[in-house]
Protein backbone atom coordinates (compact mmCIF):
# COMPACT_ATOMS: atom_id res chain seq x y z
CA UNK A 1 0.00 0.00 0.00
CA UNK A 2 1.57 3.25 -1.11
CA UNK A 3 1.62 6.55 0.73
CA UNK A 4 -1.14 7.85 -1.51
CA UNK A 5 -3.42 4.96 -0.56
CA UNK A 6 -2.71 5.56 3.11
CA UNK A 7 -3.52 9.25 2.78
CA UNK A 8 -6.76 8.62 0.98
CA UNK A 9 -7.70 5.56 3.01
CA UNK A 10 -7.82 3.30 0.01
CA UNK A 11 -6.90 0.01 1.55
CA UNK A 12 -7.02 -2.77 -0.99
CA UNK A 13 -7.25 -6.42 -0.23
CA UNK A 14 -3.79 -7.79 -0.48
CA UNK A 15 -2.84 -9.94 -3.44
CA UNK A 16 -1.32 -13.30 -2.65
CA UNK A 17 2.35 -13.30 -1.68
CA UNK A 18 4.98 -15.04 -3.77
CA UNK A 19 4.19 -18.68 -4.10
CA UNK A 20 6.00 -20.88 -1.62
CA UNK A 21 3.48 -23.65 -1.64
CA UNK A 22 5.77 -26.34 -3.00
CA UNK A 23 7.91 -26.40 0.14
CA UNK A 24 5.30 -28.74 1.63
CA UNK A 25 6.17 -31.54 -0.80
CA UNK A 26 9.72 -31.81 0.56
CA UNK A 27 8.62 -31.26 4.16
CA UNK A 28 6.40 -34.29 3.78
CA UNK A 29 9.43 -36.57 3.99
CA UNK A 30 10.48 -35.17 7.36
CA UNK A 31 6.93 -35.35 8.59
CA UNK A 32 6.78 -39.01 7.72
CA UNK A 33 10.24 -40.11 8.85
CA UNK A 34 10.50 -38.10 12.06
CA UNK A 35 6.93 -37.61 13.19
CA UNK A 36 5.17 -40.59 11.62
CA UNK A 37 2.71 -38.33 9.90
CA UNK A 38 1.36 -39.37 6.51
CA UNK A 39 -0.60 -37.22 4.06
CA UNK A 40 -4.30 -37.91 4.38
CA UNK A 41 -4.78 -38.07 0.59
CA UNK A 42 -6.69 -34.82 0.37
CA UNK A 43 -6.17 -31.10 0.44
CA UNK A 44 -8.39 -28.05 0.36
CA UNK A 45 -8.30 -24.56 -1.05
CA UNK A 46 -10.48 -22.10 0.82
CA UNK A 47 -11.66 -18.80 -0.59
CA UNK A 48 -14.16 -16.18 0.33
CA UNK A 49 -17.63 -16.33 -1.14
CA UNK A 50 -18.56 -13.48 -3.39
CA UNK A 51 -21.07 -10.69 -3.29
CA UNK A 52 -24.42 -11.40 -4.94
CA UNK A 53 -23.70 -9.09 -7.87
CA UNK A 54 -20.71 -11.07 -8.96
CA UNK A 55 -22.33 -14.37 -8.28
CA UNK A 56 -23.47 -15.36 -11.74
CA UNK A 57 -20.20 -14.47 -13.38
CA UNK A 58 -18.30 -16.24 -10.61
CA UNK A 59 -20.44 -19.34 -10.89
CA UNK A 60 -19.57 -19.69 -14.59
CA UNK A 61 -15.91 -18.93 -14.03
CA UNK A 62 -15.61 -21.47 -11.26
CA UNK A 63 -17.29 -24.19 -13.29
CA UNK A 64 -14.85 -23.50 -16.14
CA UNK A 65 -12.01 -23.60 -13.67
CA UNK A 66 -13.14 -26.94 -12.34
CA UNK A 67 -13.26 -28.37 -15.87
CA UNK A 68 -9.85 -26.93 -16.71
CA UNK A 69 -8.30 -28.46 -13.61
CA UNK A 70 -9.99 -31.79 -14.20
CA UNK A 71 -8.59 -32.01 -17.72
CA UNK A 72 -5.08 -31.00 -16.66
CA UNK A 73 -4.58 -33.19 -13.63
CA UNK A 74 -5.51 -36.66 -12.60
CA UNK A 75 -6.77 -35.57 -9.18
CA UNK A 76 -10.41 -35.61 -8.17
CA UNK A 77 -11.71 -32.14 -7.38
CA UNK A 78 -14.97 -31.29 -5.60
CA UNK A 79 -16.60 -28.04 -4.65
CA UNK A 80 -18.10 -27.33 -1.24
CA UNK A 81 -19.59 -24.43 0.63
CA UNK A 82 -18.93 -24.59 4.37
CA UNK A 83 -21.22 -23.45 7.19
CA UNK A 84 -19.41 -20.13 7.39
CA UNK A 85 -20.25 -19.40 3.76
CA UNK A 86 -16.76 -19.92 2.42
CA UNK A 87 -16.09 -21.83 -0.79
CA UNK A 88 -13.77 -24.83 -0.89
CA UNK A 89 -12.11 -26.84 -3.60
CA UNK A 90 -11.34 -30.24 -2.16
CA UNK A 91 -8.67 -32.21 -4.01
CA UNK A 92 -8.28 -35.95 -3.58
CA UNK A 93 -5.19 -37.74 -4.80
CA UNK A 94 -3.14 -40.60 -3.37
CA UNK A 95 0.09 -39.08 -4.64
CA UNK A 96 1.17 -36.13 -2.53
CA UNK A 97 3.19 -34.42 -5.26
CA UNK A 98 0.16 -34.46 -7.57
CA UNK A 99 -1.98 -33.18 -4.73
CA UNK A 100 0.26 -30.16 -4.19
CA UNK A 101 0.49 -29.52 -7.93
CA UNK A 102 -3.28 -29.53 -8.26
CA UNK A 103 -3.66 -27.17 -5.29
CA UNK A 104 -1.14 -24.89 -6.96
CA UNK A 105 -3.05 -25.11 -10.22
CA UNK A 106 -6.33 -24.20 -8.57
CA UNK A 107 -4.74 -21.24 -6.80
CA UNK A 108 -3.24 -20.07 -10.09
CA UNK A 109 -6.50 -20.43 -11.97
CA UNK A 110 -8.34 -18.49 -9.26
CA UNK A 111 -5.79 -15.71 -9.50
CA UNK A 112 -5.96 -15.63 -13.29
CA UNK A 113 -9.71 -15.21 -13.10
CA UNK A 114 -9.42 -12.32 -10.68
CA UNK A 115 -10.21 -14.16 -7.46
CA UNK A 116 -6.67 -13.68 -6.05
CA UNK A 117 -7.60 -11.29 -3.25
CA UNK A 118 -10.33 -13.67 -2.08
CA UNK A 119 -7.95 -16.60 -1.85
CA UNK A 120 -7.61 -17.45 1.84
CA UNK A 121 -5.67 -20.60 2.54
CA UNK A 122 -4.73 -24.09 1.49
CA UNK A 123 -5.16 -26.89 3.98
CA UNK A 124 -3.07 -30.08 4.08
CA UNK A 125 -4.22 -32.74 6.52
CA UNK A 126 -1.82 -35.40 7.84
CA UNK A 127 -2.61 -38.55 9.76
CA UNK A 128 -0.51 -40.26 12.39
CA UNK A 129 -0.18 -43.97 12.91
CA UNK A 130 -0.27 -43.74 16.68
CA UNK A 131 -2.58 -40.83 17.25
CA UNK A 132 -6.18 -39.98 16.76
CA UNK A 133 -7.25 -36.93 14.87
CA UNK A 134 -5.44 -35.06 12.17
CA UNK A 135 -2.58 -32.63 12.06
CA UNK A 136 -2.95 -29.83 9.55
CA UNK A 137 -0.58 -27.51 7.77
CA UNK A 138 -2.29 -24.33 6.67
CA UNK A 139 -0.76 -22.29 3.86
CA UNK A 140 -1.81 -18.66 3.99
CA UNK A 141 -1.69 -17.31 0.44
CA UNK A 142 -1.53 -13.71 1.60
CA UNK A 143 1.38 -14.36 3.91
CA UNK A 144 3.11 -16.89 1.71
CA UNK A 145 3.82 -19.03 4.76
CA UNK A 146 2.73 -22.20 6.50
CA UNK A 147 1.58 -22.75 10.04
CA UNK A 148 0.57 -25.89 11.91
CA UNK A 149 -2.94 -26.47 13.18
CA UNK A 150 -3.85 -29.33 15.51
CA UNK A 151 -7.50 -29.26 16.62
CA UNK A 152 -8.25 -31.49 19.58
CA UNK A 153 -11.74 -32.28 18.33
CA UNK A 154 -13.65 -30.63 21.15
CA UNK A 155 -15.08 -27.20 20.39
CA UNK A 156 -12.52 -24.77 19.06
CA UNK A 157 -9.64 -26.15 21.08
CA UNK A 158 -6.24 -26.85 19.66
CA UNK A 159 -3.10 -28.55 20.88
CA UNK A 160 -0.73 -25.58 21.01
CA UNK A 161 2.13 -27.63 22.44
CA UNK A 162 2.13 -29.99 19.49
CA UNK A 163 1.84 -27.08 17.08
CA UNK A 164 4.96 -25.49 18.51
CA UNK A 165 6.74 -28.83 18.29
CA UNK A 166 5.80 -29.10 14.62
CA UNK A 167 7.13 -25.60 14.07
CA UNK A 168 10.44 -26.49 15.74
CA UNK A 169 10.80 -29.69 13.73
CA UNK A 170 10.11 -28.16 10.33
CA UNK A 171 11.63 -24.73 10.75
CA UNK A 172 14.46 -25.61 8.38
CA UNK A 173 12.31 -26.84 5.52
CA UNK A 174 9.09 -24.86 5.51
CA UNK A 175 8.57 -21.12 5.32
CA UNK A 176 6.76 -20.96 8.65
CA UNK A 177 4.74 -17.95 9.74
CA UNK A 178 6.88 -16.37 12.47
CA UNK A 179 4.15 -14.15 13.85
CA UNK A 180 2.30 -16.61 16.07
CA UNK A 181 -0.63 -14.25 16.47
CA UNK A 182 -1.53 -15.03 12.86
CA UNK A 183 -1.81 -18.77 13.34
CA UNK A 184 -5.57 -18.77 12.92
CA UNK A 185 -7.22 -22.17 12.71
CA UNK A 186 -9.64 -23.62 10.19
CA UNK A 187 -12.10 -25.64 12.22
CA UNK A 188 -14.48 -28.16 10.68
CA UNK A 189 -13.08 -27.96 7.16
CA UNK A 190 -15.06 -30.03 4.64
CA UNK A 191 -12.17 -32.40 3.87
CA UNK B 1 13.51 -0.91 22.98
CA UNK B 2 17.01 0.31 23.79
CA UNK B 3 17.14 2.00 20.42
CA UNK B 4 13.73 3.59 20.89
CA UNK B 5 14.58 4.93 24.31
CA UNK B 6 17.93 6.15 23.07
CA UNK B 7 16.27 7.95 20.20
CA UNK B 8 13.71 9.40 22.56
CA UNK B 9 16.55 10.68 24.68
CA UNK B 10 18.21 12.19 21.65
CA UNK B 11 14.97 13.86 20.68
CA UNK B 12 14.58 15.22 24.18
CA UNK B 13 18.11 16.64 24.14
CA UNK B 14 17.56 18.18 20.73
CA UNK B 15 14.29 19.71 21.92
CA UNK B 16 16.02 21.23 24.94
CA UNK B 17 18.85 22.59 22.83
CA UNK B 18 16.50 24.19 20.36
CA UNK B 19 14.54 25.83 23.15
CA UNK B 20 17.75 27.04 24.72
CA UNK B 21 19.63 28.13 21.66
CA UNK B 22 17.10 29.60 19.33
CA UNK B 23 14.08 30.51 21.37
CA UNK B 24 16.36 31.87 24.07
CA UNK B 25 14.50 30.34 27.01
CA UNK B 26 16.43 30.83 30.24
CA UNK B 27 17.21 28.30 32.96
CA UNK B 28 14.24 29.17 35.17
CA UNK B 29 11.51 28.94 32.47
CA UNK B 30 13.19 25.78 31.27
CA UNK B 31 12.96 24.24 34.74
CA UNK B 32 9.35 25.37 34.98
CA UNK B 33 8.53 23.63 31.72
CA UNK B 34 10.14 20.42 32.95
CA UNK B 35 8.32 20.59 36.29
CA UNK B 36 5.03 21.29 34.51
CA UNK B 37 5.57 18.34 32.21
CA UNK B 38 6.36 16.06 35.15
CA UNK B 39 3.23 17.22 36.99
CA UNK B 40 1.09 16.80 33.93
CA UNK B 41 2.39 13.27 33.51
CA UNK B 42 1.82 12.56 37.19
CA UNK B 43 -1.68 13.95 37.44
CA UNK B 44 -3.02 12.48 34.25
CA UNK B 45 -1.16 9.18 34.52
CA UNK B 46 -4.29 7.06 34.99
CA UNK B 47 -6.20 8.50 32.05
CA UNK B 48 -3.11 8.90 29.91
CA UNK B 49 -1.99 5.31 30.29
CA UNK B 50 -5.47 3.90 29.72
CA UNK B 51 -6.01 6.04 26.64
CA UNK B 52 -2.58 5.23 25.25
CA UNK B 53 -3.25 1.52 25.63
CA UNK B 54 -6.73 1.78 24.13
CA UNK B 55 -8.28 0.35 27.30
CA UNK B 56 -11.90 0.88 28.27
CA UNK B 57 -13.13 1.38 31.82
CA UNK B 58 -15.84 -1.18 32.52
CA UNK B 59 -18.74 -0.99 34.95
CA UNK B 60 -19.76 -3.69 37.38
CA UNK B 61 -22.54 -4.82 35.02
CA UNK B 62 -20.13 -5.29 32.14
CA UNK B 63 -17.62 -7.40 34.03
CA UNK B 64 -19.08 -8.59 37.33
CA UNK B 65 -16.54 -11.36 37.97
CA UNK B 66 -13.59 -9.06 37.40
CA UNK B 67 -15.09 -6.44 39.71
CA UNK B 68 -15.73 -9.06 42.40
CA UNK B 69 -12.16 -10.22 42.16
CA UNK B 70 -10.71 -6.71 42.40
CA UNK B 71 -12.97 -5.92 45.37
CA UNK B 72 -11.91 -9.04 47.25
CA UNK B 73 -8.24 -8.30 46.68
CA UNK B 74 -8.64 -4.64 47.66
CA UNK B 75 -10.28 -5.71 50.90
CA UNK B 76 -7.30 -7.96 51.59
CA UNK B 77 -4.79 -5.27 50.69
CA UNK B 78 -6.70 -2.50 52.49
CA UNK B 79 -6.90 -0.35 49.37
CA UNK B 80 -9.70 1.77 47.93
CA UNK B 81 -11.14 0.11 44.83
CA UNK B 82 -9.46 1.37 41.65
CA UNK B 83 -11.15 1.86 38.31
CA UNK B 84 -11.34 -1.40 36.41
CA UNK B 85 -10.51 -1.40 32.71
CA UNK B 86 -10.37 -3.99 29.97
CA UNK B 87 -8.26 -3.88 26.87
CA UNK B 88 -9.40 -5.92 23.89
CA UNK B 89 -6.32 -7.79 22.74
CA UNK B 90 -5.50 -11.50 22.68
CA UNK B 91 -2.07 -10.90 24.24
CA UNK B 92 -2.35 -11.68 27.96
CA UNK B 93 -1.17 -8.73 30.00
CA UNK B 94 -2.15 -6.36 32.78
CA UNK B 95 -1.06 -3.02 34.13
CA UNK B 96 -1.87 -0.55 36.88
CA UNK B 97 -1.65 3.21 36.77
CA UNK B 98 -2.68 6.30 38.70
CA UNK B 99 -0.97 8.85 40.93
CA UNK B 100 -2.38 7.60 44.22
CA UNK B 101 -4.45 4.69 45.46
CA UNK B 102 -7.51 6.95 45.28
CA UNK B 103 -6.89 7.83 41.63
CA UNK B 104 -5.81 4.48 40.33
CA UNK B 105 -6.87 2.08 37.62
CA UNK B 106 -6.09 -1.56 36.89
CA UNK B 107 -6.38 -2.92 33.42
CA UNK B 108 -6.39 -6.50 32.17
CA UNK B 109 -6.47 -7.65 28.57
CA UNK B 110 -9.18 -9.95 27.27
CA UNK B 111 -6.39 -12.39 26.45
CA UNK B 112 -5.34 -12.57 30.11
CA UNK B 113 -8.92 -13.13 31.23
CA UNK B 114 -9.51 -15.91 28.70
CA UNK B 115 -6.21 -17.77 28.92
CA UNK B 116 -5.58 -17.79 32.66
CA UNK B 117 -7.34 -19.64 35.43
CA UNK B 118 -9.25 -17.36 37.86
CA UNK B 119 -6.64 -18.02 40.58
CA UNK B 120 -3.89 -16.95 38.22
CA UNK B 121 -5.73 -13.78 37.21
CA UNK B 122 -6.04 -13.06 40.93
CA UNK B 123 -2.26 -13.36 41.32
CA UNK B 124 -1.68 -10.94 38.45
CA UNK B 125 -4.29 -8.48 39.75
CA UNK B 126 -2.74 -8.62 43.22
CA UNK B 127 0.62 -7.81 41.63
CA UNK B 128 -0.89 -4.75 39.95
CA UNK B 129 -2.67 -3.69 43.16
CA UNK B 130 0.68 -3.90 44.95
CA UNK B 131 2.05 -1.42 42.43
CA UNK B 132 -0.77 0.91 43.41
CA UNK B 133 -0.21 0.32 47.13
CA UNK B 134 3.54 0.93 46.72
CA UNK B 135 2.78 4.16 44.86
CA UNK B 136 4.97 3.14 42.00
CA UNK B 137 3.72 5.80 39.61
CA UNK B 138 4.85 8.45 42.10
CA UNK B 139 8.21 6.74 42.57
CA UNK B 140 8.82 6.42 38.85
CA UNK B 141 7.71 9.97 38.12
CA UNK B 142 10.11 11.28 40.76
CA UNK B 143 12.87 9.03 39.46
CA UNK B 144 12.43 10.13 35.88
CA UNK B 145 12.07 13.75 36.96
CA UNK B 146 15.55 13.64 38.47
CA UNK B 147 16.84 11.99 35.34
CA UNK B 148 15.41 14.83 33.27
CA UNK B 149 16.84 17.37 35.68
CA UNK B 150 20.27 15.73 35.58
CA UNK B 151 20.36 15.86 31.81
CA UNK B 152 19.21 19.46 31.80
CA UNK B 153 21.75 20.62 34.39
CA UNK B 154 24.62 18.95 32.56
CA UNK B 155 23.69 20.88 29.51
CA UNK B 156 23.42 24.14 31.37
CA UNK B 157 26.69 23.48 33.16
CA UNK B 158 28.49 22.98 29.87
CA UNK B 159 26.74 25.90 28.30
CA UNK B 160 27.63 28.18 31.14
CA UNK B 161 31.22 26.93 31.13
CA UNK B 162 31.66 27.65 27.45
CA UNK B 163 30.06 31.05 27.31
CA UNK B 164 30.42 32.25 30.87
CA UNK B 165 26.78 32.79 31.79
CA UNK B 166 23.25 31.61 31.39
CA UNK B 167 22.09 34.59 29.36
CA UNK B 168 21.76 34.97 25.63
CA UNK B 169 23.78 37.20 23.31
CA UNK B 170 26.74 34.89 23.01
CA UNK B 171 26.94 34.62 19.29
CA UNK B 172 29.97 36.90 18.84
CA UNK B 173 32.95 34.58 18.43
CA UNK B 174 31.81 31.13 17.57
CA UNK B 175 34.19 29.80 14.92
CA UNK B 176 34.47 26.64 16.99
CA UNK B 177 30.79 26.29 17.79
CA UNK B 178 30.36 22.97 16.05
CA UNK B 179 32.60 20.91 18.42
CA UNK B 180 30.94 22.58 21.42
CA UNK B 181 27.56 21.53 20.16
CA UNK B 182 28.90 18.07 19.74
CA UNK B 183 30.28 17.90 23.29
CA UNK B 184 27.03 19.25 24.70
CA UNK B 185 25.04 16.65 22.89
CA UNK B 186 27.34 13.76 23.79
CA UNK B 187 27.55 14.63 27.49
CA UNK B 188 23.80 15.18 27.80
CA UNK B 189 23.13 11.98 26.01
CA UNK B 190 25.46 9.98 28.25
CA UNK B 191 23.84 11.52 31.30
CA UNK B 192 20.47 10.61 29.97
CA UNK B 193 21.49 7.01 29.26
CA UNK B 194 22.91 6.66 32.76
CA UNK B 195 19.73 7.93 34.39
CA UNK B 196 17.77 5.65 32.14
CA UNK B 197 19.73 2.64 33.41
CA UNK B 198 19.10 3.81 36.96
CA UNK B 199 15.39 4.12 36.30
CA UNK B 200 15.30 0.61 34.93
CA UNK B 201 17.08 -0.67 38.00
CA UNK B 202 14.57 1.01 40.27
CA UNK B 203 11.75 -0.29 38.10
CA UNK B 204 13.02 -3.83 38.39
CA UNK B 205 13.25 -3.56 42.14
CA UNK B 206 9.64 -2.34 42.24
CA UNK B 207 8.61 -5.39 40.23
CA UNK B 208 10.10 -7.74 42.81
CA UNK B 209 8.28 -5.80 45.54
CA UNK B 210 5.00 -6.10 43.66
CA UNK B 211 5.54 -9.85 43.21
CA UNK B 212 6.13 -10.15 46.95
CA UNK B 213 3.05 -8.01 47.59
CA UNK B 214 0.96 -10.27 45.39
CA UNK B 215 2.18 -13.30 47.31
CA UNK B 216 1.20 -11.68 50.60
CA UNK B 217 -2.24 -10.54 49.39
CA UNK B 218 -3.29 -13.83 47.82
CA UNK B 219 -1.29 -16.04 50.17
CA UNK B 220 -0.59 -18.28 47.20
CA UNK B 221 2.46 -17.26 45.15
CA UNK B 222 2.28 -20.44 43.09
CA UNK B 223 -0.60 -19.04 41.05
CA UNK B 224 1.32 -15.90 40.16
CA UNK B 225 4.20 -18.16 39.19
CA UNK B 226 2.11 -20.23 36.83
CA UNK B 227 0.48 -17.06 35.47
CA UNK B 228 3.90 -15.58 34.70
CA UNK B 229 4.97 -18.76 32.97
CA UNK B 230 1.82 -18.83 30.88
CA UNK B 231 2.02 -15.16 29.96
CA UNK B 232 5.61 -15.38 28.83
CA UNK B 233 5.27 -18.61 26.89
CA UNK B 234 4.75 -18.49 23.15
CA UNK B 235 1.59 -20.56 23.42
CA UNK B 236 -0.53 -17.61 24.47
CA UNK B 237 0.28 -15.87 21.19
CA UNK B 238 -1.47 -18.51 19.10
CA UNK B 239 -4.99 -17.29 18.39
CA UNK B 240 -8.04 -19.36 19.26
CA UNK B 241 -10.20 -17.98 16.51
CA UNK B 242 -10.88 -19.24 13.04
CA UNK B 243 -9.18 -17.75 10.00
CA UNK B 244 -12.53 -17.26 8.30
CA UNK B 245 -13.86 -15.23 11.23
CA UNK B 246 -11.03 -12.74 11.17
CA UNK B 247 -10.52 -12.46 7.42
CA UNK B 248 -10.93 -8.85 6.38
CA UNK B 249 -11.74 -7.68 9.88
CA UNK B 250 -8.54 -5.69 10.32
CA UNK B 251 -9.90 -3.10 7.93
CA UNK B 252 -12.57 -2.19 10.47
CA UNK B 253 -10.29 -1.80 13.47
CA UNK B 254 -9.75 1.81 14.38
CA UNK B 255 -6.43 0.98 15.95
CA UNK B 256 -4.49 -1.44 13.75
CA UNK B 257 -3.64 -4.84 15.11
CA UNK B 258 0.01 -3.86 15.36
CA UNK B 259 -0.73 -2.13 18.67
CA UNK B 260 -0.12 -5.40 20.44
CA UNK B 261 3.59 -5.09 19.84
CA UNK B 262 3.44 -2.04 22.08
CA UNK B 263 1.73 -4.07 24.75
CA UNK B 264 4.59 -6.51 24.82
CA UNK B 265 6.87 -3.65 25.68
CA UNK B 266 5.10 -3.16 28.98
CA UNK B 267 7.08 -6.17 30.02
CA UNK B 268 10.43 -4.79 28.97
CA UNK B 269 11.17 -3.04 32.24
CA UNK B 270 10.59 -6.22 34.15
CA UNK B 271 13.28 -8.53 35.48
CA UNK B 272 13.87 -11.78 33.63
CA UNK B 273 11.26 -14.42 34.24
CA UNK B 274 13.64 -16.96 35.82
CA UNK B 275 14.74 -14.49 38.48
CA UNK B 276 11.20 -13.52 39.29
CA UNK B 277 10.18 -17.16 39.55
CA UNK B 278 13.16 -17.92 41.79
CA UNK B 279 12.27 -14.99 44.06
CA UNK B 280 8.65 -16.11 44.22
CA UNK B 281 9.75 -19.64 44.98
CA UNK B 282 11.72 -18.41 48.00
CA UNK B 283 8.67 -16.49 49.21
CA UNK B 284 6.51 -19.56 48.68
CA UNK B 285 8.89 -21.61 50.78
CA UNK B 286 8.89 -19.02 53.56
CA UNK B 287 5.10 -19.12 53.53
CA UNK B 288 5.10 -22.92 53.56
CA UNK B 289 3.28 -23.17 50.23
CA UNK B 290 3.65 -26.07 47.81
CA UNK B 291 6.33 -25.42 45.18
CA UNK B 292 6.25 -27.44 42.00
Amino acid sequence: MGLRDVLFGRKKLKDPARERLFAISTARITLESELDLKPAGAAGVCFKSLSAGEFVRAENELQQLLDAVASESGSKVERHTDEMGFEWFVVRDGDFEDLVTTVHLIANELQDRGFGPQLLAALFPFEGKFKEGRVYWIYGFKRGAFWPFVPTGTDQERDNAEELELKAKLEQELPIEQDLTRWFGLFNAPL
Amino acid sequence: MILTSGLLGLLYVAFGLVLLQFVGVGLVPMLLIIVALAFFQYYTSDKLALAAAGAKVVSREEAPQLHDMVERLCAMADLPKPKVAIMDTPVPNAFATGRSPKHAAVCVTTGLWERLEPKEVEGVLAHELSHIANRDVLVMTVASFFAMLAALLTRFGLYAGMFGGFGGGNRDSNNNSVPIWLIVIVVSFVTYILSWVLIRTISRYREYSADRGSALITGAPEYLMSALQKISSQITLIPQRDLREVEGMNAFFIIPARVKEGVNELFMDHPPLEKRLAALERIAREMGRPVS
